[in-house]
């Protein structure tokens, strides 16, 4: 694996950030502005129909908004303003399709070379084995799984030594079980991808296991944006996109996988254990925990069938609107959201800065909920 | 690697076969090329009916002068119109005068042409149809009397001339009303002799020179249509304006004794005066 | 046998698919991939010759580029000779009448390529040009192969349109149609019947080998 990920590295331009808005009202709505730093991967969020294709497709050069503006590196793409519209096929983006659009005529080698400036099947053999499709090189589409075409259609893709690279719902026409291996593969990849990263999808968990930063589309208009912290952590934004469970996203090292079909992870706050996980142990996951599956103790409780009990610090009590309130906690540097209700909080007389234990049903920490991956810049 | 080596030479094959298939096309677009290269051979426009004579006269005239000319056979009427549109024709031989006399009106032709021979008409049938052949047509005016004749065939009147003076002749008979239900239309004399002896009509009204060609002959039975039923056919001849040399020869020779006897074989009456 | 007029109706046939293959290959792409308003119309009248009887089509042609008209008269002063009653008149007829038959299938083709497909090439880099060679092409040929094939075979059969502007003349415009028909006319019928079989035999044997030829291209290419 070394030689082609190094193989990468040495394909990789001069990284820049990206810099996109646009403003318009007909055909389409559209209203946004955001930027991406270089090696950052930006997930915008949002219904069918929320615009978020919409804002790839500007990015990339399939369409044009009556007001945008396009930027990499300062270097303009797009500006309806002074006239500037590059074609996309002039514009250095890597682009994958949710339905793969892979080649028919062509085999998998020749659907990454397709994308090169100078066609060089080794280049090609180094990033097929990039996306562990070793060997498949000489296969047709036709002839490979969805999965396999998807990893074909992300190695074309880095193939063109973009500037940026978009991903259109990539898993969306995937299986569940081929979904998870690739998120691996893709958390295992961002550390060497050093362009900025856009990846447009309707699935809030795979938007939180992979990006740093969030931007929520609604009917066209951008209607929230910050880190996927932030995001996730906000009621109001996750309204908005119909979702009403807050999570939290906890990186846990796993430690070893125990004879009772239980594996043993450690992370910052405290000890997790979670049924067999697929990882080796060393493995760096994330784990999300829904707020409303978080039981609070002030004292370490004894006794209790649940295992997963991690210690932490009150930093904060939002209201919300109905019964409940959200209560954030620190745990060991990383954030774990409880939603209680209000009585409860006031019984227990919950204040900022107190210590407060959080009981995590074994059975709320999901297996679709973990990813194995390095944790994003900066930490959730 | 083997592997490799297919996919690379995949698309070069498509590629040759592609270039083979243009390649293919090339040749038969330069093909036939050299064989419609052209000396002074030229294409003389003829009527239908002088189909067997005058292929008779061209080959006499070949071996007599060793010059060879085209024929080109349609309806008197057609060639007319498309000689006014520019076709390339050199001579134009009408089965009737009053077309070469239009046309020369117009400055088409170099003058006004000679009275070569003058035609007939027969009613003909083919073998085993219920019609008799009978010059006074009486068989005929039986048939349309008791509703038993389905379809004859003559040239179409408003373009052949041997339509029109088929037409002239039935209207003297009494029987062109009676007989414009059956009627099928040749585009030219040729085509109605086609119709009159396939089997598909019970027969028609055609050229005498058409009836007197073996290959028509043996396919039925005729009998001449009196010559004072109709407008006379005069058929006459014209060189057209870009007519060259060979055109000239052949004009003077379809006036020499051998063209005439050939002429009278088929059943035309030469001019007065021949 | 008349081989010339054979001859002649294979180069008549030979040079309208050259003439027509680019702009098979173009039209048929501009209008799979554009929508616009006008579309239907544009649509209605490539197909026009196609339900235009062919006396009618020729009829019209002559009046258009006969002695009488512009074209023709232009034609006249740049060769000296008339563009009608010559292979080159025929050629142009021919080009016309062809239109249904050369874009359509074109079309098609050209409407399969999926949209998804055209935008990954862009996306790769590939400019208009050459995804047209690297892409869609391969992926649209059997359209393409198929309004060819068309276009050659009714090319060899066209009669009426022939008929009426070509005016006959042997070795210029008698293609083997009309010579088939002459032959009928002149009551030669086993000359009729031994062009008719050979005409047929050739465009049996060109359509089965084209067939042939893409069902094993498409079956390497999947």
């Amino acid at each position: 694996m070394a030689p082609a990920v190094m193989a990468l590295d040495a394909m990789a331009p001069e990284a820049m950030a990206l810099e996109a808005m646009a403003q318009a009202t007909a055909p389409i709505p559209l209203d946004f502005a955001f930027r991406v730093e270089p090696g950052e991967l930006l997930a915008l969020v949002g219904h069918s129909g929320s615009g978020k294709t919409t804002v790839l497709r500007t990015i990339a050069g399939l369409w044009r908004p009556t007001v945008a503006r396009v930027s990499i590196g300062g270097r303009g793409w797009l500006d309806t303003a002074k006239g500037v519209d590059l074609a996309a096929h002039r514009r250095r983006v890597g682009v994958v399709f949710q339905n793969y659009a892979l080649f028919p005529h062509l085999s998998a080698a020749r659907n990454v070379m397709a994308a090169m400036d100078t066609p060089d099947p080794a280049g090609a053999a180094r990033l097929l084995d990039l996306v562990n499709l070793h060997g498949l090189g000489d296969r047709r589409p036709a002839q490979l799984s969805g999965g396999q075409q998807q990893r074909v259609a992300l190695a074309r893709a880095l193939a063109r030594q973009p500037d940026a690279l978009l991903l259109d719902e990539p898993f969306s026409a995937v299986d569940r079980a081929t979904r998870e291996k690739l998120y691996s593969e893709i958390l295992a990849l961002r550390a060497h991808l050093k362009m900025p990263v856009v990846l447009v999808t309707h699935d809030m968990n795979e938007a939180q296991l992979l990006a740093d930063r969030l931007v929520v589309m609604d009917k066209g208009r951008m209607v929230c944006t910050g880190t996927t912290a932030q995001v996730m952590a906000d009621p109001t934004a996750l309204r908005a996109m119909g979702i009403r469970e807050v999570a939290a996203l906890l990186p846990a090292t796993v430690v070893s996988h125990l004879p009772d079909g239980l594996t043993l992870l450690e992370t910052p706050a405290g000890a997790l254990f979670l049924p067999l996980l697929e990882a080796a142990p060393g493995t760096v996951v994330r784990v999300r925990i829904m707020a409303h599956d978080v039981i609070l103790s002030r004292a370490r409780p004894e006794g209790l069938s649940a295992q997963n009990i991690l210690a932490g610090r009150i930093t904060r009590i939002v209201a919300g609107q109905g019964p409940a309130v959200m209560v954030h906690i620190d745990a060991g540097g990383h954030e774990i959201l409880a939603r209680i209700t209000r009585r409860a909080a006031e019984t227990m007389g919950l204040q900022v800065a107190d210590q407060v234990h959080a009981i995590l049903k074994s059975m709320s920490v999901a297996r679709d909920h973990i990813a194995a991956g390095a944790p994003a810049q900066g930490g959730d | 690697m083997c592997g490799e080596t297919y996919q690379l030479v995949l698309p070069m094959t498509f590629q040759i076969r592609r270039r083979a298939f243009f390649a293919g096309l090339a040749a038969l677009g330069l093909l036939a090329g050299p064989l419609l290269a052209q000396d002074d051979v030229p294409v003389i426009a003829a009527a239908s009916d002088l189909k067997f004579a005058v292929t008779e006269i061209a080959a006499a005239f070949a071996a007599e002068t060793g010059m060879q000319v085209e024929l080109s056979m349609g309806s008197t009427g057609n060639f007319a119109t498309q000689i006014r549109q520019g076709a390339p024709f050199q001579m134009f031989m009408a089965a009737d005068e009053r077309f070469v006399a239009e046309l020369h009106a117009e400055g088409l032709t170099r003058d006004a042409g000679t009275l070569y021979a003058e035609g007939r008409l027969v009613i003909m049938v083919p073998h085993g149809s219920a019609l008799t052949p009978d010059a006074a047509l009486d068989n005929l005016a039986e048939m349309l009397a008791a509703g038993t004749l389905t379809k004859f065939a003559i040239a179409n009147p408003d373009h052949a001339p041997y339509g029109m003076r088929a037409q002239e002749a039935l209207a003297h008979r009494g029987l062109w009303d009676a007989i414009q239900p059956h009627l099928v239309l040749g585009e030219n004399v040729s085509q109605a002799a086609q119709f009159a002896l396939s089997g598909n009509a019970e027969g028609g009204i055609i050229a005498y020179s058409l009836a007197l060609a073996p290959e028509v002959a043996d396919l039925g039975e005729f009998a001449v249509i009196p010559h004072d039923w109709h407008a006379p056919l005069r058929q006459r001849m014209a060189l057209l304006d870009n007519a060259g040399p060979v055109a000239e020869a052949f004009y003077a020779y379809m006036q020499t004794s051998p063209a005439r006897e050939i002429m009278v074989r088929y059943g035309f009456v030469l001019p007065e005066g021949t | 046998m008349d081989w010339t007029a054979l001859f002649l109706s294979l180069r008549l046939a030979g040079w309208t698919v050259a003439i027509l293959l680019p702009l098979s290959i173009l039209s048929g792409r501009w209008l799979a991939y554009h929508r616009f308003r006008a579309k239907g119309l544009v649509e209605a009248m490539v197909m026009l010759p196609l339900v235009l009887p062919p006396t009618v089509f020729g009829f019209y042609m002559l009046l258009a580029f006969g002695r009488n008209s512009p074209v023709g008269d232009m034609w006249l002063r740049l060769f000296g000779h008339q563009l009608v009653f010559t292979f080159e008149g025929l050629l142009v007829a021919s080009v016309i009448f062809n239109l249904p038959f050369a874009i359509q299938p074109s079309q098609r083709g050209f409407e399969a390529v999926p949209v998804e497909v055209r935008e990954a090439a862009a996306c790769c880099g590939l400019s208009p040009w050459r995804s047209l060679w690297k892409i869609e092409l391969p992926l649209a040929w059997p359209g393409v192969l198929t309004a060819m094939v068309l276009v050659f075979s009714h090319t060899l059969g066209e009669f009426g349109v022939i008929l009426m502007m070509g005016g006959s003349i042997p070795g210029v415009t008698k293609t083997i149609a009309i010579s088939i028909y002459d032959r009928v006319q002149g009551f030669d019928m086993q000359g009729a019947a031994i062009m008719s079989a050979t005409l047929v035999a050739i465009s049996l044997a060109t359509i089965t080998a084209t067939f042939m030829l893409s069902a094993r291209i498409g079956r390497r290419l999947g």
